[in-house]
């Protein structure tokens, strides 16, 4: 039981280490935490929806169109909204991407209701190894995050593109200076947290049924996931991620599975409380 | 028609209650809550449970006071945290209210809900209409709550409560205690939301968990939005002719075939998104602006005195 539901969480905190890096990729650079990343998922998962059950394509192609169009929805969002209220602030940002989160979310309700949907994928017996039940859906999940995990780590330390994100989030006057221009790097971020958040929103789709809450449903812990990690470090988004997951799933041993948001809540409060700066210490949470 | 229009009339005084609230919190003292529908929840269900025992208004003053106490607990956690972080604790509180009073049965009823919430003046109700009676209710609250937070906006602590807003190290460095200060204005702002929840319960007489959304917190900031931050008179504008227009759109139904009802509801909550960010982008002062006081009318006129 308890196995189960660790490896449980393991996968879980797999299909939150997509959202939490794009949230804290797109805080590193832009220094705002996006209230949007709940929907921008949803959007994604009903982009492949579209594609994977109306068009009838394959999940591979759906997958793929639906990063393209979450990437662009998230440079469409940015120079639009979030560059033009750049220099006022972080709250005016934070309630600028609340009020995009609604925008997004209700677009996708109003062309697809409040029914839940699903992927048209062939429903496989799950494969049992040492008493763990393991299905295809979560072995799917696991070789994706895994994959884009790695294209994002080699992205970010050994390109070109990589270096200039990280010094422009490491400071971005400094960077300006040495020639890399941010309004570019800043684009580029939101195509890649936006595509990550596309993909977030297919693997979420195989997980459980597409609705117009499906994001929303993720968002307090891809939050606490991100600040667990400390907001801006790509590394402690992911392990923040691992750590929610497992936390969310294993506490069905002790609490009511209804109450597994608000593991995700305490986690961040306490976090805050005690240890303000993030398990891997960033950016000063205090003011 | 006219049952109609009390409706849209009792909905503008709930928001304009939470809105007053959220112009404290966010317009005057700068902190941003994005758990306001929490606050609201709690004041409902305080009043609807301890009404039919106690009494109107012992409920309605105790759902402020719990809410003010839940406002004050919260903030004491917290409102150190920067702005990112409160506002995902506030969203956090936010959903924490929301899944105890569906899961909590035994105190809330679930999914079910609270019935027969008695309303305020019942007797008096049945001889003169109780819509009469209840809108005149309903506005009397909101006067005398809008009259109280102006009459705070005015005194030294909604003076201090700008000052940090604008500057925070300023103000602790006059020898103000912000961290107080800032836990103080969150509770004030959370009695409000109470007694916001608790007119929405005496008015619908019945409360379930699907009244309190989001969405609720996000008309709130709509309307503090296009009011103009820190203005009380700028939000009861923008209060009314935010949910005139909205509620104007349940209209729309009648004449409009090609979209149904779930449509019309999501291109609602997509215009206040969208009503959002445009403000913010367009008119970031607002429609009725704070109005900036100087110097010069604080100290005594030295021509008069000389």
């Amino acid at each position: 039981m308890a196995a189960q539901l660790f490896f449980n969480g393991l996968v879980t905190g797999l299909l939150l280490a997509l959202p939490a890096l794009a949230l804290t990729l797109v805080f590193g650079v832009l220094k705002f935490a996006n209230f949007a990343v709940g929907a921008m998922l949803t959007l994604g998962a009903y982009a492949a929806w579209v594609v994977n059950v109306q068009l009838g394509l394959p999940l591979t192609a759906a997958a793929a169109i639906a990063a393209v169009t979450v990437a662009g929805a998230g440079l469409l969002t940015d120079q639009l909204v979030f560059e033009r209220l750049r220099l006022r602030g972080s709250i005016t940002l934070l309630v600028a991407s609340m009020g995009v989160s609604l925008v997004i979310e209700n677009v996708c309700r109003f062309f697809f209701g409040n029914a839940s949907r699903g992927f048209d994928v062939a429903l496989s017996r799950p494969i049992r190894w040492e008493g763990i039940r393991i299905n295809q859906e979560q072995i799917t999940i696991a070789i994706t995050v895994v994959v884009c995990l790695v294209a994002v780590d080699v992205l970010l330390r050994f390109t070109p593109l990589g270096r200039a994100m990280r010094a422009v989030a490491d400071n971005a006057s400094l960077a300006a200076v040495r020639g890399v221009e941010r309004r570019t790097i800043a684009r580029l971020t939101w195509v890649l947290g936006g595509a990550l958040l596309g993909l977030a929103g297919v693997l979420a789709g195989l997980d459980r049924s597409i609705d117009p809450l499906i994001g929303w449903n993720y968002q307090i812990a891809i939050f606490a996931a991100a600040i667990l990690g400390g907001l801006g470090s790509p590394i402690g988004a992911v392990l923040g991620a691992l750590t929610i997951g497992v936390a969310e799933e294993m506490s069905a041993l002790i609490i009511p599975t209804n109450y597994r948001q608000v593991v995700s809540f305490a986690v961040i409060l306490a976090l805050l409380l005690f240890r303000a700066n993030g398990l891997l210490g960033a950016k000063a949470a205090r003011k | 028609m006219i049952a109609y229009l009390v409706t849209i009339a009792i909905l503008v005084c709930v928001a304009a209650l939470v809105g007053l609230a959220l112009n404290l919190q966010w317009g005057q003292a700068g902190l941003v809550n994005f758990g306001v529908v929490g606050f609201v929840a709690i004041g409902a269900y305080a009043t609807a449970l301890l009404a039919p025992h106690l009494g109107w208004f012992p409920a309605m003053l105790i759902a402020g006071a719990v809410s003010a106490a839940l406002s004050a607990g919260l903030a004491l956690l917290s409102i150190r945290l920067e702005e990112n972080y409160l506002a995902i604790v506030t969203i956090g509180f936010g959903e924490v209210v929301r899944l105890a009073i569906l899961n909590e049965g035994w105190l809330t009823y679930g999914a079910l809900g609270v019935a027969d919430i008695p309303r305020p003046f019942a007797a008096l109700g049945q001889m003169i209409g109780g819509d009469t009676v209840f809108i005149a209710f309903a506005l009397a609250l909101v006067a005398v709550v809008f009259v109280l937070l102006e009459a705070m906006a005015r005194s030294p602590f909604g003076r201090v409560l700008r000052a940090i807003r604008d500057d925070a190290t300023v103000t602790s460095a006059l020898g103000k205690n912000v961290f107080a200060l800032r836990v103080r204005a969150f509770a004030v702002g959370g009695a409000v939301m109470g007694t916001a929840g608790a007119l929405h319960a005496f008015y619908l007489t019945y409360i379930d968990p699907s009244q309190f959304t989001p969405i609720v917190t996000a008309y709130a900031f709509m309307a503090v939005i296009a009011g103009g931050r820190g203005s009380n008179v700028g939000l009861l504008i923008g209060a009314c002719s935010i949910m005139a227009l909205l509620e104007g759109t349940r209209f729309l139904k009648d004449f409009v075939t090609v979209i149904d009802g779930v449509q019309l509801s999501a291109l609602r909550l997509g215009l206040i998104g969208a009503g959002i960010v445009l403000l913010l982008i367009l008119r970031p002062q607002g429609l009725a602006p704070e109005s900036k006081r100087r110097a010069a009318d604080l100290l005594p006129d030295d021509k008069a005195s000389a």
